[in-house]
């Protein structure tokens, strides 16, 4: 590959992760006054199981754009491990091509969202009156919220079963032009 | 064929390992969320300000969760922003902290920190509420 190329092809890329981002952005504002409904875990997936490699600076700058819009939080905190473990499962699932697979594996990552989100809670506990409190406090925290993590699994479930095949076929053209292609 | 069947197999395995999987946490919070009493409750709310004034509330209720509670007391005021965990409360008796700084207002029941938000915070007969301005040191 000369110069040229090797230009092009990097603003391609930037491009297409400022895109890739900015779907998710708007997606997550457009739905934001739904409480646990989102199209995060979605794009997350679809986005790992075609732009593969580049997920690897789309999901840390989303998680610095969440960070100065809306504060860096505790809820920050949980970000950084939640969505880059959903796209490591992504990744290692690649070869799944059922839209059941990918609605009931959306759906437990919205089930298990709160118990995820839980892990800093322990670690505060713990910190202020050791593990038994930590374990204590997070488990309580986990169990408030889950009426919040039963919504989240259906919406993810009935999110990706509607979604997954008409955005596959864009995906695929995607990629068959070249958008997507190392 | 074979394959389409054994497809479908799995797919059966995943939904029911799923629909299980959400009864066991209808019955976790059933079995452990909190349980609100209804009846006639007295309750106590006190709250220290940045200067370590002290102002305490004393009153009956039959609220089953701490945001009710703090309306129904007389005197005090409270205001803060919803989120999906209920009111993040920032200003009390007219006294903002500022989160910037390292600000906020603690919540204790009976001397223990609160592991709810307000709007889901139990309120029991006998609660004693402490509301109090904290700076956070690291």
């Amino acid at each position: 590959m000369n110069t040229t190329d090797k230009v092009k092809s990097l603003v391609k890329n930037i491009t297409l992760i400022g895109m890739m981002i900015a779907v998710i952005e708007v997606c997550k504002i457009a739905l934001g006054f739904l409480p646990n409904i989102e199209l995060t875990t979605f794009w997350i997936i679809m986005f790992t199981l075609f732009f593969r490699k580049r997920m690897l600076l789309v999901i840390p700058v989303f998680i610095l754009i969440e960070g100065t819009m809306y504060g860096f939080g505790l809820w920050w905190i949980m970000y950084l491990y939640i969505w880059p473990l959903l796209s490591l499962m992504a990744r290692l699932f690649r070869r799944q091509e059922s839209v059941w697979f990918w609605s009931i594996l959306s759906a437990v990552v919205g089930l298990f969202f709160g118990f995820f989100c839980a892990m800093p809670y322990v670690v505060i506990g713990a910190v202020g009156g050791g593990v038994r409190n930590g374990l204590y406090a997070g488990f309580t925290w986990w169990v408030a919220g889950i009426p919040w993590d039963l919504v989240h699994c259906a919406s993810n479930f009935v999110l990706m079963f509607l979604l997954y095949h008409p955005i596959k076929l864009v995906m695929k053209k995607a990629v068959k032009y070249n958008i997507g292609s190392d | 064929m074979e394959s389409t069947k054994k497809a479908a197999g799995k797919i059966m395995i995943g939904v029911i390992v799923l629909v299980t999987v959400i009864a066991a946490f209808v019955i976790i919070y059933n079995v452990f969320g909190a349980k609100p009493v209804e009846g006639s409750k007295e309750i106590s709310i006190e709250v220290v300000d940045n200067d370590e004034n002290r102002t305490v509330y004393v009153l009956k209720t039959d609220t089953e969760y701490l945001f009710e509670a703090m309306e129904e007391a007389d005197g005090l005021t409270f205001s803060g922003k919803d989120s999906e965990y209920g009111m993040n409360v920032d200003t009390v008796n007219g006294v903002t902290a500022d989160m910037d700084e390292g600000a906020y207002w603690a919540f204790y029941v009976n001397g223990e920190y609160c592991n709810y938000g307000i709007d889901s915070q139990p309120v029991l007969d006998g609660d004693n509420f402490v509301i109090e301005y904290t700076i956070f040191t690291p």
